[in-house]
């Protein structure tokens, strides 16, 4: 990428620095305050809370625990693990403005994005495969419990994934 | 809060071959901290599901079920309250004097006081609330108690490194 730019004789292009070095990608890093970084940090938190913690309830549902309860109702709480998605998502954004040129080389990051990506499409094929077709309570469709526990695997791994970019990988 | 009994006593922690053990490997820490997120998902994740069927979110759900499902958010703080021990006898100095520490304790507390009233007090008493069943006042206090405690818990642990300088 570099070289593409010397050879164009511009000057060397490094757009993650730039991030980094930005107005928000600074703020973020380096106030003081505690509305910064550690808000993002507590936000993305309570969007993991939310995302892993309703996608998890639905897997055990699935999985046959809380059988009180019908499965198809369950679907009501897609919104709200998608309202935990987009609260980790921004504040993911938001964290990974701040020290954009570290993340840009960190392997171990990379894996989580793809595991999460795995994970969301796990959910989505849930939603469709159990959630949206039509079926007779007590038959599940098939696969529906190998889907729920492909899920459980990949959200325990993401989590995994996400705290260890904390001691591997740069 | 400065006690002398809390400094001999994490002195005493500090010192066991336990938390010299935990200071020295190089997985537990991180693996601990991998679990404790994990637990913390299991708990959110299924008392913020109960407590929002009890607010009046997804009403077509039977309360009786989602009850059921807290089994694993229990699960969950078991997990956490294992995994927050190691991290204290790893280090208890980095806690004792930490006053975000002791509002997260104090936040647990109350979040577990609210809980076992729900469950004894409240529960017993509440009939089956089936699909489109709306829950007593009650219930709904401690459903609203027990969403703000959780997240009062969730801050104070993630401020933890910068209001109380532990890490």
């Amino acid at each position: 990428m570099r070289c593409v730019w010397r050879v164009w004789g511009t000057r060397p292009m490094n757009i993650f620095l730039d991030i980094q070095q930005s107005v928000p990608g600074t703020f973020i890093r380096e106030s003081p305050s505690i509305l910064a970084y550690p808000t993002f940090l507590f936000l993305h938190t309570v969007g993991l809370g939310l995302l892993v913690g309703t996608g998890i309830a639905i897997d055990l549902r699935i999985l046959g625990a809380g059988r009180e309860t019908a499965l198809k109702p369950m679907g009501k709480f897609f919104s709200l693990l998608m309202v935990g998605f987009w609260i980790s998502a921004i504040s993911g954004a938001a964290l990974w403005m701040a020290d954009a040129q570290t993340w840009a080389k960190d392997v171990v990051f990379y894996i989580k994005l793809g595991l999460i990506v795995l994970a969301m499409l796990s959910t989505r094929l849930i939603r469709h495969r159990v959630f949206q077709s039509s079926w007779s309570e007590g038959s599940l469709p098939a696969g529906s419990q190998a889907l729920a526990v492909c899920s459980l695997i990949l959200w325990t791994a993401a989590i995994t994934a996400g705290r260890l970019t904390a001691y591997i990988g740069k | 809060m400065q006690f002398a009994v809390l400094d001999t006593f994490s002195k005493w922690v500090s010192h066991t071959r336990v938390s010299n053990a935990i200071i020295e490997s190089p997985w537990i820490w991180p693996a601990s901290e991998t679990l404790h997120f994990i637990g913390l998902a299991m708990l959110l994740g299924t008392v913020a599901l109960l407590d929002l069927r009890m607010l009046g979110f997804a009403r077509s759900l039977d309360l009786r079920g989602l009850h059921r499902l807290t089994r694993w958010g229990i699960a969950g703080f078991v997990i956490n309250t294992v995994t927050g021990g190691i991290f204290f006898v790893a280090a208890p100095f980095q806690y004792i004097h930490n006053v975000v520490f002791q509002l997260k304790l104090l936040a647990m507390l109350l979040a577990g006081i609210n809980a076992l009233v729900f469950e004894f007090r409240i529960l017993p008493n509440m009939e089956d609330i089936g699909p489109g069943g709306d829950a007593p006042a009650a219930a709904k206090f401690t459903a609203a108690f027990s969403l703000v405690l959780w997240l009062c818990v969730m801050f104070f642990g993630r401020m933890l490194p910068f209001l109380g300088e532990s890490f």
